[in-house]
């Protein structure tokens, strides 16, 4: 393999970003998983948990943005313009890099969906970002199809770690669900665990009264 | 707290405020047996005067300035416009669960003048051009029993053009919130949901939903009757109007008031050397020192700058034998065991807050408990699907501020009153399961 040259400049940044951008994109799935289901990190504040993935889902969007410009400019193969959101539509590996762009259009989506939450419909926001598991899946298949590195060694590896992460913390959220605590005695809940000294909820299981 | 027994009923003088002129009281009546009948009613008012077309009253109710009187201050106006706009058939809903275990005054007026409160339902109704109204409020044997056979008495009579129907509220302070109350009046529990999409978008059945508080429809009907500049003769330019207040005094003494907007402080309260604290706006509200509160006046330009608010009328003096900290630890408890348990900022950051007030009110607290809370106060605010976490913070800070020479005495092993008598209403039960929220 001769050095790095202007023409493979390009290519060696595409596919670097992409794997940086499935790393991201593994990151922000598996935090999305730890939001819903309100755990935390260890030794962090619970608002970190929020903070850090969406700051990286933003962080990933600038890689993934790389990521595809350099393989677009890239003059060795040919995808156009319109088969960056437009899947399917890439002459070049149409089926494999569609994966791609159904990736990118949903990522696209739910960020800019999130950033205008506060002006939607909560339930319609809920409902989009279940499309979060769908553009994890196509960036993945997309990875490992279209990338002639992922097939062997360390990056195979790191795919399947990827892979792997994500079912464990999809087979969690569900474990969990079972396990929720009733929003109704969530607050009697943390109030319980609280200082001990001054403060108790009332019995939880105590016989209701109604005031009035 | 029992139904009975705080709120004025026969045989029982209703308490007018000094220096009250034009005409006051204008919802409950000064004298005469309550509550009013509909032949009393109608003796003294009239029918309710339809203005025939939907939307009429709008501009009427622009030009009096009411606003709601549930505590939002919102202009009456601009809601019921928001809502007559809709193309799908709105539903109207007068508001009577008073969430606020301290105030008094929506039970006051549904037993005294439920048909002035029917009146304006039937008239927003028309306003916006809807046929379906109802009536929301806590489960009080008596007061549901006096309004099911006072909506009887009026279809008898053919007064009504829209069919009331009563939905009953569970003791939930969050129960009055407004989508609460869509989700109750729907069959869901009473809590309150994500905004968007607004209540008078999009509400009861999926309608467009106009939600007053029971006092605005009252006023409502009655500038329905004699106009804006008759309802402005009281109040101030900015605040027109009278309001329902519900008076806590310094001696123990409750009362329901009918004041105008702009009246001192201190002709309704009395704030000598016996109070050391005012707290206004119930327990959304804020804490306000005496000595600041006798210079005020009960508008939202006095109150505003000082952090507090009108909100539905809630005031209540401190008695200076009182430990303010210890209060607020008890209302602070109350707040975060009314949490939806919803929202994870609420639901955590909440009993967090009232764990450390409780220790900010024993004796030689640990010093950490105030810098906690207040780092705690940063990060629950603003982020609620309703503004209970920032009503809470605004009452915590309040009292933080207000009585902070008691956690100075706290911090010495001292205090105010060692024996922790109870002042502030508060229920004796809160949530313990998903029944208590329908």
């Amino acid at each position: 393999m001769s050095g790095i040259t202007q023409s493979t400049a390009l290519w060696y940044a595409s596919r670097a970003t992409g794997v940086v951008s499935l790393l991201l994109l593994t990151g922000v799935t598996l935090l999305g998983v730890l939001v819903n289901r309100q755990g935390r990190l260890p030794g962090l504040p619970r608002f970190v948990v929020t903070g850090l993935h969406r700051n990286l889902s933003l962080l990933a969007v600038a890689f993934v943005a790389i990521h595809v410009l350099t393989a677009v400019l890239d003059p060795y193969v040919t995808i156009g313009l319109v088969a960056i959101v437009i899947p399917f539509a890439s002459p070049y590996k149409p089926l494999w890099l569609g994966l791609g762009a159904i990736s990118l259009d949903l990522v696209l989506a739910l960020i800019l969906t999130s950033l205008a939450r506060a002006r939607l419909n909560r339930r319609f926001w809920r409902g989009l970002h279940w499309f979060a598991y769908l553009a994890w899946g196509s960036a993945t298949a997309h990875s490992l199809t279209s990338s002639t590195d992922m097939h062997s060694g360390v990056l195979l590896y790191l795919v399947i770690a990827c892979i792997a992460a994500v079912a464990g913390a999809v087979i969690w959220r569900i474990t969990q669900a079972g396990r929720e605590v009733p929003r109704e005695e969530r607050a009697a809940a943390t109030l319980d665990m609280m200082s001990p000294r001054s403060v108790r909820a009332p019995a939880r299981r105590g016989p209701r009264e109604n005031i009035h | 707290m029992t139904f009975g027994t705080t709120v004025p009923h026969p045989g029982q003088p209703l308490t007018q405020p000094g220096g009250a002129g034009d005409g006051l009281p204008r919802l409950l009546p000064a004298r005469g047996a309550v509550p009013v009948d509909l032949r009393t009613h109608l003796g003294r008012l009239g029918q309710p005067p339809y203005a025939g077309q939907a939307g009429r009253l709008i501009p009427v109710l622009q030009a009096a300035g009411l606003t709601g009187r549930g505590g939002a201050a919102f202009p009456v106006h601009r809601k019921l416009a928001a809502v007559a706009k809709a193309r799908t058939q709105p539903v109207v809903i007068g508001n009577g669960a008073e969430s606020e275990p301290a105030s008094e005054k929506d039970k006051s007026l549904l037993w005294i003048s439920p048909h002035l409160v029917l009146d304006g339902l039937q008239l927003a109704a028309e306003a916006v051009g809807s046929d379906a109204a109802g009536l929301y409020l806590h489960r009080h044997p008596r007061l549901l029993e006096n309004l099911h056979a006072a909506i009887a008495e009026r279809a008898a009579a053919g007064m009504d053009r829209a069919g009331v129907e009563i939905f009953e509220a569970p003791h939930r302070f969050l129960a009055g919130e407004e989508s609460a109350l869509a989700s109750r009046v729907n069959g869901g529990p009473a809590m309150p949901r994500f905004k968007p999409p607004m209540v008078f978008e999009r509400g009861v059945a999926g309608r467009p939903t106009l939600v007053h508080n029971v006092e605005t429809l009252a006023h409502l009907a009655l500038i329905a009757r004699f106009g804006p500049d008759w309802f402005r003769a009281a109040g101030t330019d900015a605040e027109p109007g009278s309001m329902l207040c519900t008076l806590h005094q310094a001696d123990g003494r409750r009362d329901v008031v009918e004041t105008e907007l702009g009246t001192p402080l201190r002709s309704l309260l009395t704030l000598d050397g016996h109070t050391q604290a005012v707290l206004s706006g119930g327990y959304h509200g804020a804490w306000l020192p005496a000595a600041d509160a006798a210079r005020m006046t009960l508008s939202n330009a006095d109150l505003r700058p000082a952090g507090a608010f009108v909100g539905a009328g809630v005031l209540a003096a401190l008695p200076a034998d009182r430990c303010g900290i210890a209060e607020a630890a008890r209302v602070a408890r109350y707040l975060a065991l009314e949490s939806a348990g919803q929202c994870g900022p609420c639901f955590n950051g909440l009993p967090r807050m009232a764990a450390a007030m409780a220790e900010i009110a024993s004796p030689r607290p640990d010093p950490r408990a105030v810098t906690d809370m207040i780092r705690w106060a940063g990060l629950v605010q603003g982020r609620g699907a309703c503004h209970h976490p920032d009503g809470a913070v605004r009452f915590i800070r309040s009292a933080l501020h207000v009585f902070r020479d008691e956690i100075t005495r706290h911090g010495q092993g001292r205090c105010v009153d060692p024996a922790r008598r109870p002042f502030l209403p508060l229920p004796d039960s809160t949530a313990l399961s998903a029944a208590d929220w329908s």
